[in-house]
């Protein structure tokens, strides 16, 4: 069973992301509601995929997207984020997530990027 | 280049198409704006839970969702199938939705508009008062026969 970090400062977002997950082979490790947290239990747990936001108090998702990618490059990182512009986007995965998705986010959207995640690597 | 005004304009109707979309499609259940209006006075239009963000960059002000506590409880129940959600998920709630209707709209206007991670509030905060530069534009929704009001203000 693969383990699954749940990152957002909004705790309802973040039981969002959990409900709809359910259905797939993850264990929810932790969520965190910022950066410095996250890294915290990246550093400790390793989790293989990680949902992460950009926009959170303390360390902000792309600051805290590559410390994760020293710590743990292997961590297949989902950017969910409300900043809803490409060239944020294209930032995320050039710092080494590995896909992104814009807020709103509903169920479908969270199941199809999830099927591709973890489709495209085989696991 | 548009005057200020028509930037203002053209802003508010990002605003109004975020709103659009965030409900229809989190929820599959369409909101209805009611005709915008620029507000006169300088109080706040408030209703009991509110969720704000800071604008900078180009224009500087803020946005905010304000709404009674039944329609945060309802997307709460929509989302995580939670029917009596505590008061610090219904602030949470009014926090995420002002920062997707500001990030979505900052996708439009990039470095002319950055946002503020969201402040929350119950009720009428003391002593604020929207300073005699900003413009405020009402516009009003319902949705699911809950009203709210999205509030923006720039200079």
């Amino acid at each position: 069973m693969k383990k699954l970090l749940i990152v957002d400062d909004s705790s309802v977002m973040r039981r969002t992301i959990e409900t709809n997950l359910a259905e797939y082979d993850l264990e929810i490790i932790g969520q965190a509601s910022n950066g410095v947290t996250a890294l915290e239990i990246v550093r400790d747990k390793m989790p293989d995929v990680i949902t992460l936001d950009i926009t959170m108090p303390e360390m902000d998702g792309i600051a805290c997207l590559e410390e994760i990618m020293k710590i743990h490059p292997e961590a297949k990182v989902m950017v969910i984020t409300a900043l809803s512009d490409k060239l944020t986007g294209l930032i995320a995965l050039d710092k080494g997530a590995r896909g992104f998705m814009f807020k709103p986010v509903n169920s479908v959207d969270l199941v199809r990027a999830f099927d591709k995640l973890l489709k495209r690597d085989g696991k | 280049m548009g005057s200020r005004k028509e930037e203002f304009e053209a802003t508010c109707n990002m605003f109004i198409n975020a709103v659009s979309n965030y409900f229809k499609h989190l929820t599959e259940i369409d909101s209805d704006t009611k005709v915008p209006y620029l507000k006169e006075s300088k109080e706040l239009i408030l209703k009991d839970f509110t969720g704000m963000i800071g604008i900078s960059g180009g224009r500087k002000g803020f946005v905010y969702i304000s709404a009674n506590r039944d329609m945060f409880a309802e997307l709460i129940n929509i989302f995580i199938g939670i029917k009596d959600p505590s008061e610090e998920d219904i602030l949470d709630m009014a926090g995420e939705i002002s920062n997707i209707l500001a990030g979505n709209v900052r996708a439009n206007l990039r470095a002319n508009f950055m946002i503020s991670a969201p402040t929350v509030f119950e009720g009428m905060p003391k002593g604020v008062e929207i300073p005699e530069d900003i413009s405020v534009y009402v516009i009003p929704i319902s949705w699911n026969k809950h009203e709210a009001f999205v509030v923006i203000g720039l200079d």
